[in-house]
């Protein structure tokens, strides 16, 4: 899939750190996060003779988004043998959609196979980033601990990284256990108990069919009901597995098959096309197969276009909505009290848990955390007004920094990792520019940005995406600075080409 | 006058309430069920409003789905579930008062008459095909004779302290959404004069539409009959009608706007017992009387959501 113009030197060199003494503390290049993009940069950098790498990560585990979604029924909505690396296939996938224990087991797999551990300084929050332009070198603020020196940094701590209680109105005075689905709590004993489900998006609708299993009674609080899609689950047959171990690419034509299938469904959800209203017909069919009754079914009928948000890919999550023991509540939350939730036609459930599946808060405008530049320039004031980025890696202004998921890199139809994955290529090669020592420092010109990024806004304003619905892709004024307005494939030539005219070498 | 909607949106956030708000067993029911002259007409009447708070609700759903704007679309999703709480209030009054057949802890709905079972046919089949003028122009000439008429008759009649708690709360849900309906009125006066003319020529040709009409008249012209038969001033309606052309028709937006104009035509004959409109509409009302009752279609799952409980 990623196929290099060679045009600038590929990282070769290795460092020489032991020369220079001062240099000696300095790390080449840190990298923040240890979840599927810090472990798959730091493989790629040591693969390109980059050796002198580290990894700060706040937990104290591997593994990122797995590590901490570990819900009943979480899984990925992205076939396995897409979901996963390239470079790192896996013939042992037990299932075509596998659950989070076992990707976790894969991300840990690809930590200790590459002999990633060593790199890794677990419990290091990074509170700080800021560039020196007269060294060339980041300083990297950890809270309780020194800083760290390091030439350049990868920022790969995560999209959706941030999970926090939501601010509802009275949420302190629920006196009910209350679990966020991304911090699920284990010890917790949902049998015979009464649950309300706070948001029906991606997590909840794995959450539901889960909890109705156990619980005495599920309520189920919408706010906007989204597409659902059937998903092809299977559990994979022994032969399968022997046949992907004995001849890997048979593996890799499975995968590059389903690749092109979610390249297809671009058609229908990035923009608006036959095949939008082709998937929107499937989606139509499916819930009238799924929901018997009319009014159940109006409830959970979308009104937005297709793709506009995250598309639901479940086939349990409807039949778990019309057990005896759920109910689907669409009346607005007017507020929490001690002993549940009222809504606003008057009546308060009453229930001994909360399960907020409220999603993530996203950094639409802003960075995670403070980031200062060339002149002490503040990306956080930058990006008030939304996000922007060179090929979404770069900023000009901040050498030598770079971001996996940074503006505009987010597929709404094809695995993450294969975005992500040329993301980390397009880093190690400019990372390589500055290995070493020779260049001070590699910095994107903001005319260079600026034209790509009117590129991108213009192909946004033609998506589903920017067709008048609200979701978390979009800020609050309604500017994009989350979604790659194309198809994976163009997002890997784009970052397959590296336009040395677009840098300003130190 | 322009209203600020998304102002209107936090107040409404900021005004919400529940049941348990309310004292249900704080004294003064006696007041209602000693009154033996009044019980049994007053148990027709709250039946008949709670009906009416019902398919209200109903109506503001498919508006949701019409709304121009997300923040409108939000304030139909709340005044949705707002109209659904004043029929449930309705409904525990009614509990309150001894009014509910079947067990004492498990009381049933009472029967919806054949024209308010009609109007939610009609509603649960066609309402979410309608442009939002048709419903958006209806529902502020309902709320105006609810809230101008219908409640501050309840109040003078009904001495029950719990009764007035409750209402002095449903008003003021009522007063936003009479000054949000009030400003959509407005809002759909804009927009050349025939041009306006010919899409409402067009939408009054719809046969969905028509059958709604035929559906709602002859309930207009039941509730109408059975409140003056209850004691209700034939003036009180004359006044609430006055309102609404007086307030929907105060700006240049709101006279244009080719709805209000039949509206307020058609309410000021449903109020006027001497109309010859009403030839043709009470023979529809007593042919209702004779629809077939299988022809009907099940009753929705949305109207088996009313509840008189304060927790669920
Ligand atoms: C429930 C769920 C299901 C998903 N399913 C799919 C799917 O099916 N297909 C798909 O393509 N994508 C999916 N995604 C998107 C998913 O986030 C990405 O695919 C991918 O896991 C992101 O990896 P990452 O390494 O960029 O971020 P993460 O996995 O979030 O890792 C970031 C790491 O950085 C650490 N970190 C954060 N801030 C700091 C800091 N200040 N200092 C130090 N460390 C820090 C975090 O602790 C974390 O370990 C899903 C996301 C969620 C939440
Ligand atoms: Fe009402
Ligand atoms: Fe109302």
């Amino acid at each position: 899939m990623t196929q290099y113009q060679d045009e600038a030197p590929v990282a070769g060199r290795r460092s020489r750190r032991a020369a220079d003494p001062v240099a000696a503390k300095v790390v080449e290049v840190l990298i923040v996060g240890a979840g599927f993009a810090g472990l798959g940069a730091a493989i790629r950098l040591r693969a390109a003779g980059i050796t002198d790498v580290a990894i700060v990560e706040r937990g104290s585990e591997v593994g990122g988004t797995w590590r901490d979604n570990q819900y009943p029924g979480a899984a990925c909505d992205i076939p396995s043998n897409l979901y996963s690396f390239s470079f790192a296939q896996n013939p042992e996938w037990t299932r075509g959609y596998s659950g989070s224990r076992e990707i976790l087991e894969y991300i840990r797999g690809l930590a200790r196979d590459n002999d990633l551990l060593p790199l890794i300084r677990f419990q290091h929050n990074v509170e700080a980033l800021s560039f020196d332009g007269g060294k060339g070198l980041w300083t990297v603020t950890l809270s309780g601990r020194d800083p760290i020196i390091a030439r350049s940094v990868v920022m790969a701590q995560g999209p959706l990284s941030n999970a926090g209680l939501p601010n509802m109105r009275g949420i302190e005075s629920f006196k009910g256990k209350m679990i966020h689905s991304a911090r699920w709590d284990h010890s917790y004993d949902f049998t015979g108990k009464r649950v309300a489900v706070i948001g029906t998006g991606a997590s909840a609708v794995q959450i539901i069919p889960e909890l109705v299993k156990i619980a005495d009674k599920v309520k189920v609080f919408q706010r906007t009901p989204g597409w659902v899609l059937p998903r092809l689950d299977f559990q994979s047959p022994e032969w399968t597995k022997a046949l992907f171990k004995k001849l890997p690419f048979s593996q890799t034509a499975v995968r590059e098959a389903m690749y092109w299938v979610h390249e297809s469904m671009a058609l229908g959800m990035i923009w608006n096309t036959p095949m939008t209203r082709a998937l929107e017909l499937l989606g139509n069919r499916f819930r009238e197969a799924q929901v018997k009754d009319a009014w159940l079914r109006r409830q959970l009928t979308p009104d937005f276009k297709i793709g506009c948000k995250r598309v639901l890919m479940t086939n349990d999550y409807y039949p778990a909505l019309q057990q005896p023991n759920c109910e689907l509540i669409s009346w607005p939350i007017a507020n929490l009290s001690e002993q549940g939730i009222r809504s606003v036609e008057g009546i308060e459930h009453q229930v001994d848990c909360i399960v907020f599946a409220t999603g993530f808060e996203v950094s639409k405008n802003g960075t995670p955390f403070p980031v200062h530049g060339l002149g002490g320039r503040d990306l956080n004031a930058e990006w008030s007004r939304g996000a922007q980025a060179y090929k979404s890696v770069q900023v000009s202004g901040y050498p030598n920094l770079y971001f996996t998921f940074g503006p505009n890199s987010g597929p709404g139809h094809n695995s993450a990792l294969v975005y992500m994955e040329s993301q980390i290529d397009y880093i190690v090669r400019s990372v390589g520019q500055v290995a070493g020592g020779q260049l001070k420092y590699v910095d994107v010109r903001a005319d260079a940005q600026k034209k790509y990024n009117e590129g991108i806004q213009k192909r946004l304003a033609k998506t589903n995406w920017n067709s008048g619905c609200k979701s978390w892709y979009l800020s609050d004024d309604g500017f994009n600075s989350t979604m790659y307005p194309g198809f994976a494939t163009q997002f890997a030539r784009q970052m397959a080409s590296f336009e040395l005219r677009d840098y300003r070498l130190v | 006058m322009q209203l600020d909607i998304d102002k209107m949106l936090v107040k409404i956030k900021n005004s919400q309430w529940a049941l348990a708000d309310i004292d249900w067993d704080a004294p003064g029911r006696e007041r209602v069920t000693e009154n033996v002259e009044q019980y049994a007409k007053l148990k027709v009447f709250m039946a008949d409003l709670m009906w009416i708070e019902h398919v209200g609700a109903r109506a503001f759903a498919a508006m949701a789905k019409k709304a121009p704007n997300d923040t409108l679309a939000e304030i139909y999703r709340y005044f949705h579930a707002e109209e659904q709480r004043h029929a449930n209030v309705e409904m525990a009054l009614m509990k309150r008062w001894g009014m509910l057949e079947g067990d004492h802890d498990n009381p049933i709905l009472p029967e919806p008459n054949i024209n308010l079972r009609l109007v939610i046919d009609w509603l649960d089949t066609y309402s979410d095909e309608m442009p939002l003028e048709v419903l958006g122009s209806v529902i502020p000439s309902l709320e105006i004779a609810l809230d101008g008429a219908l409640c501050k008759f309840l109040l003078d009649t009904v001495q029950d302290p719990v009764c007035h708690a409750a209402f002095e709360k449903i008003n003021d849900d009522e007063s936003r959404h009479l000054g949000v309906g009030f400003h959509v009125l407005e809002m759909m006066g804009y927009g050349k004069t025939y041009q306006l003319a010919v899409r409402t020529a067009g939408t009054l040709l719809n046969p969905k539409l028509l059958i709604g009409i035929a559906a709602y008249l002859p309930l207009l012209n039941r509730m109408r009959d059975n409140l003056v038969k209850l004691g209700l001033k034939e003036e009180r309606l004359y006044e609430a009608m006055n309102k609404y052309k007086k307030i929907g028709g105060r700006t240049e937006q709101g006279r244009r706007n080719p709805w209000f104009q039949i509206i307020s035509r058609q309410s000021a004959m449903v109020v006027d017992r001497k109309s010859l409109y009403h030839v043709p509409v009470d023979a529809l009302v007593r042919l209702t009387d004779y629809y077939p009752r299988r022809w009907l279609k099940a009753t929705p799952t949305w109207v088996k959501g009313l509840t008189w409980k304060t927790a669920a």
